[in-house]
């Protein structure tokens, strides 16, 4: 490609307290391009989009528009210059409906509604989305939030869109009609930016692939001359993938017993009559799409959530149990290892030995008085060590930790508690590659130490080297069960799509 | 200069900056008022100083506990006008004075234990919990027990009166050491209790404290009661110091506002999760020191609250500034 770029970045360094997010990068992107960003958690693909996208401002280097100097000090100097971000938290106002949303920031004085919303229309109709201008954002699914987004890029004229992990919560159909859109706005000469977890969709749908490693961008290329193994060299930079798919061995001892067994729980419209059964020693990992509702069921479990609880059933070795707060879920033994750590999972201003400590703490409820705080510290050390936790300082606050060192400090603060059925919601979401492994290790070795494991997981691979039992979920119910032996991804995807 | 600044902000203990600002302030004041003002810096004034200060610092114990498990209590000034009048009214009709102040102290306990329930269990936001409990209490005492009144007198040679505004040992006034009392108390049950850790936890992450299963109910129940108790303890020396228990103190707010301001001043934010009675000591310092200097500077009340709001917006805007807020500070870990 000969042409001028339309974006470019030179040199390019962000820095965050003196650490570099993105170092030294130099990116070219042309109009009517699709250009995929391939890299670990951290490896600063987001600081990469929003640097272009005005979210954020360099620490050092120039970018040009067209080959012109441009600074940006805010995200809607990157839209007067035709730059647009879908996020991959959509960003729409759900109070508002789908037309106005789309207009968001561009209104002028007085609007007419009628004029607003036909406008919304036109573009929707045009990218052949079928969704209807008045609703309300909020009522959308993911996946036609998404499509507002796009949309509102659209009706903008952007000529350059930045996604986000786009596909991350769609099903394959939809995934398929994006990529589709994707190359009906790159024949009018939109170019696009998209990072994806998904190789084969960086292989099969962009022409050209930047990799990112560390804050530094590797290489970049065009997409045909990439293949899976060279993609996963450039990200990793060894052949850890070996060491990520252990698959367990074979392990179906399922004593008669179930430790948890759950009838016909109700929920809003989230869960809807969902049934299983939990037993000692196994894993049993529930697969679905984001929104099929696990994460709602396992913080009914916990007695989290009480809001429109519609009826169900909850039995504990046996024991019919109804928890009507957390506290009471942890002094019978079970916890929680939540999906999203920063919203609640640790606490940001403590440090690693005060977060396990609290575990610890919460193991007793309000029978102790006291907190033994040598003690506390001796514990969290032992825990530090077992998941090999590193931590920069003692006083080091967690928020200061990589992904994965958080990770393993919420799964610490849970598993001191010595639970004896521990629900793992996402285990490796945000997690660099080295301590996913680490921390499948750790909930492998804690189902063979005889406890229950319930592994929540969106991504299928996770799921079938796992569990020992795989439950899959749909609109709030249990629609299939398979043996590790039987299931295979294909299965598994076909029962929580159809 | 920048440099420093900019080290300063990126250092883990933000909030430790706003302290050292806070008490080089003081120290400022405290030379300029011993040079400018005679009669400042003396041992009586220094006495008074301290003396003036007991309630506040009692009061800002029960606050700063409460801020740091991210509640707000304003039903303190209530409940501590509330304690004075019951024990008021118990030692008046010849109750002795044992009996009276447990009846005190459980009574007093029952509002903050009302608060705590509308906030742990009905889930109500602590703010108008008890903004409505500290209108329920003013109003249930003004009409059935003072019949109106604003004012309440006490028996000037009633012993409890006189241990009270007296000294405990010579030369220890008696509000001061229950003043240092607190700070300990206070002290134990933010680093060495299990609900301190709990109040923390709460402060830091509600969310996550209750998923992790601390018993946040149980501990919201003990922030609330305990300030009841400081609110009461503050009663008490007030009013024995005074001869009389004023309702105005509740209806004019503006001892509210004092005690939410040496709160936030000391550096503990009103998000909570941070702060220890350290804080409390330098907010009060500040505010004490300014009070009795200006006093002695025949400063109006109403030029007083002017300034005093005045420092209470530089220390936001301070703390704003060195605390920023912004999707650089959301994205840390997250890079």
């Amino acid at each position: 490609m000969s042409r001028q770029p339309i974006i470019s970045l030179e040199n390019v360094t962000k820095s965050y307290g003196g650490i570099n997010a993105l170092e030294d990068a130099n990116f070219e992107l042309y109009p009517g391009e699709i250009h995929a960003l391939a890299g670990e958690n951290g490896a600063g693909k987001s600081t990469l989009c929003k640097l272009i996208a005005g979210v954020i401002a360099p620490s050092a280097g120039t970018l040009r528009i067209n080959g012109e100097v441009v600074k940006f000090s805010a995200p809607k100097d990157a839209s007067r210059h035709g730059i647009s971000m879908v996020y991959q938290e959509t960003s729409l106002v759900p109070q508002l409906t789908v037309a106005q949303n789309m207009v968001l920031g561009r209104e002028s004085a007085f609007n007419s509604v009628r004029k607003v919303r036909n406008s919304a229309r036109q573009v929707l109709q045009r990218l052949n989305f079928k969704v209807d201008p008045s609703q309300l954002a909020g009522t959308l699914s993911t996946a036609k939030r998404q499509m507002v987004e796009i949309a509102r890029a659209v009706l903008n004229q952007a000529r350059v869109i930045i996604l986000d992990e786009p596909t991350a919560a769609l099903t394959p159909e939809e995934t398929d009609h994006l990529f589709d859109l994707m190359r009906t706005l790159q024949a009018d000469g939109v170019a696009m930016i998209f990072i994806s977890h998904a190789l084969e969709e960086a292989l099969n749908h962009s022409d050209r692939i930047s990799v990112l490693r560390n804050g530094r961008l590797m290489v970049t290329g065009e997409a045909s001359a990439f293949d899976r193994k060279r993609l996963i060299h450039h990200m990793i930079g060894e052949e850890l993938n070996e060491r990520l798919h252990v698959p367990r061995a074979p392990h179906a001892v399922r004593s008669a017993l179930p430790v948890l067994r759950v009838e016909n729980i109700r929920m809003g419209a989230m869960v809807n009559n969902m049934s299983f059964s939990i037993f000692p020693g196994q894993i049993t990992g529930i697969a679905g799409l984001i929104g099929s509702g696990r994460s709602e069921v396992a913080k009914v479990i916990m007695g989290h959530t009480k809001r429109n609880f519609g009826g169900g059933r909850i039995w504990l070795d046996g024991r019919e149990v109804r928890y009507s707060l957390p506290a009471q879920a942890v002094a019978d033994g079970i916890a929680y290892v939540s999906e999203d750590r920063k919203l609640d999972g640790f606490f940001d201003t403590l440090n690693v030995s005060e977060n396990i400590g609290l575990g610890w703490l919460a193991k007793f409820g309000r029978r102790r008085v006291l907190a033994p705080l040598q003690k506390m510290r001796a514990l969290s050390r032992e825990w530090e060590g077992k998941l090999s936790i590193r931590s920069i300082g003692k006083d080091q606050s967690v928020l200061y930790l990589s992904g994965g060192n958080q990770q393993k400090v919420v799964i610490a603060k849970s598993l001191v508690q010595e639970p004896r059925l521990v629900i793992f919601d996402e285990p490796t979401r945000g997690v660099d590659v080295g301590a996913i492994a680490e921390i499948r290790q750790i909930v492998r070795q804690f189902a063979e130490s005889g406890a229950g494991v319930i592994l929540i997981s969106s991504y299928l691979p996770e799921i079938l080297d796992l569990s020992d039992r795989i439950l899959v979920a749909k609109s709030g119910t249990i629609v299939a069960e398979f043996a590790r032996a039987d299931a295979t991804a294909e299965k598994i995807l076909h029962a929580a799509i159809h | 200069m920048a440099e420093i600044l900019s080290m300063l902000r990126t250092s883990k203990r933000k909030g430790r900056l706003l302290e050292i600002v806070v008490m080089a302030v003081t120290v400022a004041l405290v030379a300029a008022f011993s040079i400018a003002v005679d009669g400042f810096a003396t041992p009586g004034n220094l006495e008074i100083i301290l003396s003036n200060s007991a309630s506040l610092v009692i009061l800002g114990c029960g606050m700063a506990v409460v801020i740091i498990s991210r509640g707000l209590d304003l039903s303190l000034i209530a409940v501590m006008v509330a304690g004075a009048t019951t024990f008021s009214i118990f030692i008046n009709a010849d109750i002795p004075v044992v009996t009276a102040l447990v009846l005190t102290v459980a009574a007093m306990a029952m509002v903050g234990l009302a608060n705590a329930w509308l906030i742990a269990y009905v889930e109500i936001p602590a703010m108008l919990a008890t903004l409505a409990s500290a209108m329920a209490v003013t109003g249930f005492f003004r009409f059935a027990i003072l019949r109106g009144e604003f004012l309440l007198l006490l028996s000037k040679d009633n012993p409890a009166v006189i241990f009270l505004s007296g000294d405990i040992v010579p030369g220890l006034p008696t509000p001061v050491a229950l003043m240092v009392a607190a700070l300990i108390v206070t002290w134990v049950l933010l680093r060495g209790t299990a609900a301190g850790r709990t109040i923390y936890a709460m402060g830091d992450n509600f969310q996550a404290a209750r998923l992790t299963g601390l018993p946040v109910r149980t501990t919201t129940i003990v922030v609330y009661v305990f300030a009841a108790m400081m609110a009461l303890c503050a009663g008490l020396v007030t009013s024995a110091a005074s001869g009389a228990v004023d309702f105005r103190t509740v209806t004019n707010g503006t001892l509210l506002f004092e005690v939410v301001l040496v709160v936030v001043l000391g550096g503990i934010p009103l998000r909570g999760g941070r702060g220890g009675v350290w804080n409390i000591v330098i907010g009060v310092a500040l505010i004490a020191v300014l009070r009795n200097g200006m006093t002695l500077m025949n400063f109006t009340s109403q030029t007083q609250d002017v300034l005093k709001g005045l420092v209470l917006m530089v220390a936001i805007v301070a703390d704003n500034y060195l605390n920023p807020r912004d999707t650089e500070t959301d994205a840390v870990g997250d890079l």
